[in-house]
């Protein structure tokens, strides 16, 4: 038997800095920061994702190809919401012929 | 330092096509992880749409999130993340070899999940009562409603699908709470208990999302 490396005070760490992240999400989400509001929650929400992914679904101490494998689908999936995007916002830019 | 040999329900479980626990255990989770880029993929495309919405419409979005009930939505999250920890906290505790405690832990995360669900559907109430669900019953008097009923389309099918994984995971716990009162789960064999965490702490990270782009950017216009 091989005791895991994810101990409950690592976890309980994490769980307390989860809950600390939600406060501070919806305390700044009363600020009036105009565009940015959901820009900032959405940050927030990426870290506190990253803390899920590493220490409860285990990431971090999963082997190299399983990391390789999260970080893969990831990358992959930003290059298809980027280049969607990057099509949507750019439509309109440039004049067409009887348009 | 010895290899560890096999015994008690690693051996029971180990299928013949692989060569040891660890490669069985490697397999189904890369299977897994897979799984869940798979979940990225279809959640990515109902995010891309919102966000296509939200930048063509931002002001009719910031209005719709105004009429989210806080306190519930940020409950739900924090009740959610308190599920994905003590689901974490199962998985150590069999990984320890004390499987009782896994129980009582699944027992826990399901009710946690429960009450999620319990909550969500009261907010769904409400919508109903106001008249903000999507379709022929849909009201709001201020500017752009079409823009803002946009907004409840992309709330109610997001949620809506959320809802459908976390009955899923309640499911599934439920199996694994099956499998461990019958013995199947120990310190040397606990790779479903562990996969079964893997998806429920993804689908927790699912409403974090959820809560950032529907919950919180109307809360400036209170």
């Amino acid at each position: 038997m091989t005791i895991p490396p994810h101990t409950p005070k690592t976890l309980t760490l994490v769980f307390a800095s989860l809950w600390i992240l939600l406060l501070g999400s919806a305390l700044i989400g009363f600020l009036n920061l105009g565009h940015y509001n959901i820009v900032v929650s959405v940050a927030i929400a990426a870290v506190q994702a990253f803390f899920i992914t590493g220490f409860f679904m285990k990431a971090l101490y999963e082997r190299k190809i399983i990391l390789v494998v999260v970080a893969g689908g990831i990358i992959w999936f930003l290059i298809m919401e980027t280049l969607t995007l990057a099509d949507y916002m750019s439509r309109g830019w440039l004049p067409f012929p009887g348009k | 330092m010895t290899e560890p040999t096999l015994s008690g329900t690693a051996l029971l479980e180990l299928r013949e096509h692989f060569e040891n626990p660890e490669q069985q255990r490697e397999t189904a989770s890369i299977g897994m992880w897979v799984f869940l880029i798979t979940e990225v993929m279809m959640f990515g495309a109902l995010f891309t749409g919102f966000t296509v919405y939200r930048l063509s419409n931002p002001a009719a979005f910031d209005e719709g999130s105004k009429e989210m009930t806080i306190v519930l939505g940020a409950v739900n999250t924090a009740l959610l993340i308190l599920s994905s920890f003590t689901m974490s906290l199962g998985t150590y505790f069999c990984s320890i070899g004390k499987t009782r405690l896994l129980s009582y832990f699944l027992i826990l995360t399901m009710v946690i999940g429960a009450v999620f669900i319990g909550i969500k559907f009261t907010e769904y109430y409400l919508h109903w009562q106001d008249h903000k669900v999507p379709g022929f019953w849909f009201e709001y008097h201020g500017a752009d409603a079409r823009a803002v009923q946009m907004f409840y389309v992309f709330y109610f099918i997001l949620t809506g699908l959320h809802v459908v994984h976390m009955t899923i995971g309640i499911g599934i716990l439920l199996v694994m709470l099956w499998r461990n009162l019958l013995g199947s789960f120990s310190a040397t064999y606990h790779t479903p208990v562990d996969l079964a965490g893997v998806y429920w702490s993804f689908v927790d990270i699912i409403w974090i999302f959820l809560f950032a782009i529907f919950y919180i950017p109307g809360l400036h216009l209170r």
